[in-house]
C-alpha cells in the first residue's frame, strides 16, 4: 500500500483517442472490475483497486456539488455524462468524459455502475476547469449545498442542464 | 494454457454470449500469455459493453427528442466507430423529421389562428348586420302598418264623398222639381196678369223675372248634377287606386315579414337566425381550433 494520503503533483497525463477507461463497481461504489487502461492511468496496481472505493482515484479539485449530481442522477436510474479530473496513485491528474451507466440484472434491478471515459478535449476540459475551480471555492468557503446552488445558478444562467452543458462542451470540441 | 484457465474463459464468454455484461475474465496467475489474452478478452467485453450501453441510450434520447446526446465515436473503432456514426445519423435524420412535424404543426397553429380571427370578424360583422336589417325589418313593418292605416282612411274620406254626392245630387234633384213647378206658377200667373190688363203689368214683369229665375235655376242644377257625377266617377277611381295600393303595401309588409324571420329566426324552431347561425358558426371554429391545437 501507499501513503495513506497521496498529494497531487501537478502532473497531468492523458490516454488516446481509441481508448476507454472501464470500471466497474457495485451499488455502494466499490470497485470491481477495473480494464488495463485504468489502472495505466491510475498507476495503481489491480489488486490495489479491486474491493476498494471508487474514490480512491478523487481529486481534490472535483466539487462535491458534481459527485452529488453524479449520485443522483445514478438514483433515478438515469445515465450522466461528466467531465471528472481524477488522481492517480502518484499524484498525477488525468481528465475524463466518463459516462457513468447502472448495470441491471435481468430482471430490470441495478445491481451496480458501469463508467466508460474518454479522452476528453482540452477547450472542454479548461472551459469545466474555470467553473469547477468556483464550485470547490464556494465549498471551501461554505458548504456542499451553497457550491450545489452556485451550480444551479451557473446552469439557469446558459440556460441548461447540466447534461445539456457537457454536451455543448463535447460537441463544440469535437466538431 | 492449462484447461483450468480455457474454463474459466468459457465460463465468463458464455455468461456474456447470454448478455451478462457484469462478467470478465479474472486474474488468471503469472503467465504472461495468459494474462495477454484475459487483457484481450476484456477489451473486447468492455468495448462492447460500451457499445450496447451507448446505442441503447443514444436510441433511447432520440426517441425522446433529446437530440443532443448523440453516440459519442470517440474510444471506438472500425465496425463500432461506424455503427457508432450510422447511429448518429439516424438520430439526425429523426431530429430534422421532428422538426419538420413541428414546422407543419406550427403552421397549422397559424392557420388555424387566421381562420379563428377571419370567422370571428366575419360572424361579428354578420351579428351587426342581422341587427340593423332586423330594425329596418320592424321599422317597415310599422311604416307598411301606417301605411295601410292611412289608406283605409282615405277610403273612408272617399265613401263619405260619395255618400255626400247622392245627397247633393237629391237636394239638386228636388231644386229642379220646384224650379219646374215655379216656372209653372210664373206662366199660370203671367196668364193671369194679362187678364187683368193695365192693372196687371207690373204684375206681368214680375212674372216674367220669376219665370227666367226658375229657368235659370233649372239649368244651374243640370250643370250641378253633371259636376256631382263626375266627382262621383272620380271617388270610384279614387277608391280603385287605393285599394290596390293597400294590397301591394300588404303584400310588401308580408316580404318584410319575411325578412325579419329570417334575421331573427325566431318564427318556427329549428329555423335559426341570421345572429344565432353567425354564433354557431363562431362556436364551432372555436371548438375546431382548440382540437387542432390540442393535437
Amino acid at each position: 500500500m501507499r501513503a495513506a494520503r497521496i498529494q497531487p503533483t501537478g502532473v497531468e497525463r492523458s490516454f488516446e483517442d481509441h481508448e476507454i477507461i472501464v470500471t466497474k463497481t457495485d451499488l455502494k461504489g466499490i470497485i470491481t472490475y477495473a480494464n488495463d487502461v485504468f489502472l495505466r492511468l491510475s498507476a495503481f496496481g489491480e489488486e490495489e483497486v479491486i474491493g476498494k472505493p471508487h474514490n480512491i482515484i478523487r481529486h481534490p479539485d472535483m466539487p462535491r456539488a458534481v459527485f452529488k449530481l453524479l449520485w443522483d442522477t445514478l438514483g433515478q436510474g438515469e445515465e450522466i455524462f461528466a467531465y471528472v479530473v481524477n488522481m492517480a496513485g502518484d499524484g498525477a491528474a488525468y481528465w475524463v468524459l466518463a459516462h457513468v451507466t447502472p448495470s441491471r440484472d435481468a430482471s430490470g434491478r441495478v445491481i451496480g455502475y458501469h463508467s466508460s471515459r474518454r479522452r476528453p478535449d482540452r477547450p472542454a476540459v479548461d472551459a469545466v476547469k474555470r467553473l469547477y475551480a468556483r464550485l470547490r471555492e464556494e465549498e471551501r468557503r461554505n458548504d456542499l449545498n451553497a457550491s450545489w446552488q452556485l451550480l444551479q445558478d451557473e446552469l439557469a444562467g446558459r440556460g441548461q442542464t447540466y447534461e445539456e452543458f457537457v454536451w455543448d462542451l463535447t460537441l463544440g470540441a469535437t466538431r | 494454457m492449462s484447461d483450468d484457465i480455457l474454463s474459466i474463459i468459457e465460463k465468463v464468454c458464455t455468461r456474456v454470449a447470454a448478455g451478462d455484461f457484469e462478467n470478465r475474465v479474472p486474474k488468471l496467475g503469472d503467465d504472461p500469455q495468459a494474462e495477454a489474452t484475459r487483457q484481450a478478452i476484456n477489451r473486447v467485453l468492455d468495448v462492447t459493453d460500451a457499445f450496447v450501453r451507448e446505442s441503447g441510450a443514444a436510441l433511447t434520447a432520440a426517441a425522446d427528442g433529446r437530440f443532443h446526446r448523440q453516440f459519442l465515436p470517440r474510444g471506438m473503432r472500425g465496425a463500432y466507430a461506424h455503427s457508432a456514426v450510422t447511429i448518429n445519423r439516424a438520430a439526425d435524420a429523426m431530429r430534422v423529421k421532428v422538426e419538420e412535424i413541428e414546422h407543419a404543426k406550427a403552421a397549422r397553429f397559424d392557420l388555424a389562428g387566421e381562420l379563428e380571427s377571419a370567422v370571428q370578424s366575419v360572424s361579428e360583422q354578420l351579428a351587426t348586420a342581422a341587427t340593423e336589417m332586423g330594425a329596418t325589418a320592424n321599422g317597415l313593418s310599422q311604416f307598411a302598418r301606417d301605411a295601410v292605416a292611412d289608406a283605409e282612411r282615405g277610403l273612408g274620406s272617399v265613401g263619405a264623398l260619395r255618400d255626400s254626392s247622392d245627397q247633393i245630387r237629391k237636394a239638386v234633384s228636388l231644386i229642379t222639381q220646384i224650379a219646374s213647378q215655379t216656372r209653372l206658377l210664373a206662366l199660370n200667373a203671367t196668364i193671369e196678369a194679362a187678364r187683368a190688363g193695365e192693372a196687371g203689368r207690373g204684375f206681368s214683369v214680375v212674372a216674367n223675372e220669376v219665370k227666367t229665375l226658375a229657368t235659370e235655376t233649372a239649368s244651374s242644377s243640370e250643370s250641378i248634377t253633371n259636376q256631382v257625377s263626375t266627382v262621383q266617377d272620380s271617388a270610384k277611381g279614387a277608391i280603385r287606386v287605393l285599394e290596390s295600393v293597400t294590397e301591394s303595401i300588404r303584400q310588401m309588409s308580408e316580404l318584410v315579414d319575411g325578412i325579419a324571420s329570417a334575421v331573427d329566426g325566431n318564427r318556427e324552431p329549428g329555423q335559426p337566425g341570421l345572429s344565432q347561425l353567425a354564433e354557431v358558426l363562431r362556436a364551432e371554429v372555436t371548438r375546431f381550433v382548440a382540437k387542432v391545437r390540442a393535437d
